[in-house]
């Protein structure tokens, strides 16, 4: 379409696509540094370790479902437990974000690769070799030393086996590649973004794409030292986390903390992004103010960070740290609470045209809402005494969870599904899943937080009934409905995935533009072609390729020649 | 309902202010929930896809802007200052009423807790927990596991501490978290205003046997606690002695 300024600039533009490929396709694609390929094997590897991660979670929730409960023994639980969340945050949620920043972002900004196409690949083995890693040591000692490993428990004194240095080895390769893609998906969108295109003009999901970055560099950092010191502890007689030897065990506590709150974050941030591209496209109008939204993204994230003792209300800190936690934790409701009102307000107005990315965008809403509204009924200092470390708080990290990287993530994917494969994802098998998720959810996370007001631990192997003949009743039916709504919610993950799976060979044909996105992407082929672009486009406003369908129906209208190309679908 | 949502109920004045600010928050989250989850579902119903039907954008001034985020500003702030003297209530410990132990301690100096002026000083007990038990030591130097056995009414400060991992004492209804971490000092304080049991556990993952590291509080009148001292002391002495006589024997 080389018409006009806003279609195509003249000036010269050099694709090298390089001689056919002789290698099978599988290979070229694993050999591949392109980024489109890249982020599909991401998504691909970090989508069935969602699977993985769903037995083990459904494996605890069904030896909690009676009291007392022999189903499993305790080792193989906390060993379940460890690899579990492990797999559920670190080898899901953080690469299956990547996984679509890296294919999206690119195309997005109308960039022909990633800055660094190489790190990408470099970044998505290290993921790929700490996940198989953390899975391989089954056949010899797994982890067992919860979810984040404190010292002095994961010392050697009192876990001698190797399966903690497995977990720090997984782990930490997990977060150093992530750290890598950080980098390189920061500098993506500082440098090469399509001439025209400033900052203010950033589609949101590249926006997030670069905030998440910037806390994953931070983040992700930290978590890498704490485990490299952790590891000397153990076998190079360091006494980093030592108290006997002028360590703290505390060092550690706030260093994975620090990682694990920029996870949180990272749960947040590009649902945030991706829904706020969904519902302009959805609702036929554009965000009510994008320029609230992306502040609001960038104030969360320092914000964020900085309440990440807000895990901590119970350790020995002074209290004016604490006090510090609990101002930033609560003063994310300004930026958190802006984006709501900024989605109702653009949904308001608009003709909303239910496809599947939108019906998961709005569960997504719903469930963030329940999840981040827990959350800051336990950012005041003396709630957190009493829910945090119970079920009431896996409850409301569970609905962010869900919300974010699940439903929000799942929104992305059907929203860019038809740019990957050319084939949009099936609509029936879309809603019920969406249905299942969020019902299951709510059947799962409403009796846990309803169990942990009653004081249920978190991470137990077993739970005894209470002492009270009305507690241990309300605490025997709690757990029951929890895990039958488990089962629920896993069946509702898995029905998208099937979905997916499917799709790819059987899905319906999309154009290059299903959906009449606004942003630049959507200008490319579905599957684009390796150099993405073979002209990148001026941009000239926040919606470019209405820009482009203005421009060839004026052009039409002129009674010129028709459009060679493809037209855009309007 | 109400009564499933309610955390247990509050037996000493630092689970009090606890309580009172759960129900704070927790009332602005349901009406924060209600709001949210109300828009979308009216959002909803109203601007299904309808043919013939423009988008219709709305326009919003930048003071309309400045006005919402001040008000989830003033919120937040609410939140913290109501927060701040809450913390700072529970962190203030009590003088023992009069049906409690009109005992005095010696008082080492205490970090994070506020003490009360006058002449019944608190009682102090240490609490340590270890791999998978808590042992509690009384000022007179008997000790007890699992079971802690305080006077009603008397101001009980626990100075947690671990030998091996990090636990987390927590008995609901008592009193808020608190970390026992090796190498650091860690201060809880309950006053039980009624007789009766309290059950409570380890909060913080430690290993294989975790789930079972219970602990459990009987709070019991004066004479009653210190008829108990006497005898769990009997108790110690004669074991130490069997113990002695073993070895002499051996």
């Amino acid at each position: 379409m080389a018409d006009g300024r806003t279609l195509a600039p003249h000036r010269p533009e050099l694709v090298t696509e390089g001689p056919a490929p002789s290698r099978p396709r599988w290979l070229e694609m694993v050999m591949s540094s392109d980024h489109k390929d890249v982020g599909r094997i991401y998504i691909g590897a970090s989508l069935s370790f969602l699977v993985l991660g769903i037995i083990a979670f459904l494996l605890m929730r069904l030896q909690l479902a009676v009291p007392e409960n022999d189903l499993i023994e305790p080792v193989t639980f906390n060993r379940l437990l460890s690899v579990g969340s492990a797999t559920l945050i670190v080898l899901f949620a953080l690469p299956f974000v990547f996984g679509l920043f890296t294919y999206v972002v690119p195309l997005q900004i109308g960039a022909r690769s990633l800055a660094f196409p190489r790190l990408a690949s470099l970044s998505l083995w290290l993921f790929v070799l700490g996940g198989a890693l953390l899975y391989v040591c089954f056949v010899y000692t797994p982890p067992e030393a919860g979810f984040n490993a404190w010292p002095p428990l994961s010392d050697t004194v009192f876990i001698s086996n190797n399966g903690v240095d497995v977990w720090i080895t997984a782990v930490g390769l997990t977060a150093l590649g992530l750290v890598l893609q950080s980098i390189n998906l920061a500098v993506t969108v500082s440098k090469l973004r399509a001439p025209g295109l400033a900052w203010r003009r950033l589609p949101t999901f590249s926006f997030s794409a670069a905030v998440s970055s910037w806390t994953m560099i931070i983040a992700g950092t930290a978590m890498v030292a704490a485990l490299v010191m952790l590891e000397i502890d153990r076998h190079f007689g360091g006494v980093f986390f030592d108290p006997g030897q002028g360590g703290a065990p505390l060092y550690y506590q706030h260093l994975s903390w620090i990682f694990f709150t920029g996870c949180y974050l990272v749960f947040l941030l590009p649902a945030i992004g991706a829904i706020s591209e969904i519902l302009p496209v959805f609702s036929g109008k554009p965000l009510l103010s994008r320029r609230a939204v992306v502040v609001s993204m960038a104030a969360i994230m320092p914000l964020g960070l900085l309440a990440w003792m807000q895990n901590m209300m119970s350790a020995s800190i002074p209290i004016g740290f604490l006090y510090a936690a609990m101002l930033m934790a609560l003063l994310l409701v300004i930026p958190i609470g802006a984006v709501f009102v900024n989605w109702i307000g653009t949904l308001a107005g608009g003709v909303l045209r239910t496809r599947a990315p939108l019906v998961f965008s709005l569960a997504a809403i719903s469930t963030l809402s329940f999840g981040l509204i827990l959350e800051l009924i336990q950012s005041v200092i003396p709630v957190n005494w009493l829910l945090a470390d119970t079920t009431a708080s896996t409850a409301a990290s569970g609905y962010v969870l869900v919300g974010g990287p699940v439903l929000g993530g799942f929104a992305a994917l059907y929203y860019w599904f038809p740019k990957m494969t050319g084939r949009v994802m099936g609509e029936g098998l879309a809603r019920s899943s969406a249905t299942l998720i969020v019902l299951g959810a709510h059947v799962t996370f409403i009796p846990l937080f309803l169990a942990g007001l009653e004081g249920q631990q978190v991470d137990i192997f077993k739970f005894f009934e209470a002492s009270d003949a009305i507690n241990a009743m309300s605490l025997n039916a709690y757990n029951l409905i929890a895990t039958i709504g488990a089962f629920v919610l896993s069946l509702g993950v898995v029905l998208t995935l099937v979905n997916a799976y499917a799709s790819l060979k059987s899905g319906v044909r999309a154009g290059h533009d299903p959906w009449g996105g606004e942003t630049l992407e959507w200008f490319a082929t579905s599957p684009p072609p390796p150099h993405n672009f073979d002209v990148v486009p001026d941009v000239r406003s926040d919606e470019p390729l209405r820009d482009i369908r203005e421009a060839v129906r004026r052009r039409d209208a002129s009674g010129a020649a028709p459009a060679e190309t493809r037209e855009p679908v309007a | 309902m109400l009564a499933l949502l309610s955390p247990p109920g509050g037996h000493s004045p630092n689970a009090d202010d606890i309580n009172t600010l759960y129900w704070v928050m927790l009332v602005a989250g349901i009406i924060l929930l209600l709001a949210i989850n109300g828009a979308l579902l009216a959002v909803l119903m109203r601007f299904r896809s309808a043919r013939g039907r423009q988008p219709r954008r709305l326009v919003v001034r930048r003071p309309a802007q400045f006005g919402t985020a001040g008000l989830f500003a003033v919120f937040a702030l609410a939140a913290f200052v109501l927060g701040v003297i809450e913390t700072d209530n529970a962190k203030k410990v009590e003088a023992s009423g009069p049906d409690g132990l009109q005992a005095s301690t010696l008082i080492t100096a205490q970090r994070g807790l506020t003490l009360p002026v006058g002449k019944t000083a608190p009682l102090e007990i240490k609490a340590c927990g270890q791999q998978w038990i808590w042992r509690y030591e009384y000022p007179d130097g008997t000790y007890s596991y699992y079971e802690l056995v305080v006077p009603v009414d008397t101001a009980v400060i626990l100075k947690l501490c671990s030998t091996d991992v990090v636990h987390r004492w927590y008995v609901p209804g008592l009193s808020g978290k608190f970390d026992a971490t090796p190498g650091e000092s860690n201060q809880a304080w309950f006053k039980a205003d009624q007789q009766g049991i309290y059950d409570g556990a380890s909060y913080a993952f430690s290993g294989t046997s975790y789930a079972v590291m219970r602990t459990r509080v009987r709070v019991v009148d004066v004479p009653t606690y210190q008829s108990w001292l006497q005898q769990q002391a009997a108790g110690i002495q004669e074991a130490q002695n069997f113990v002695q006589q073993a070895n002499q024997e051996g």
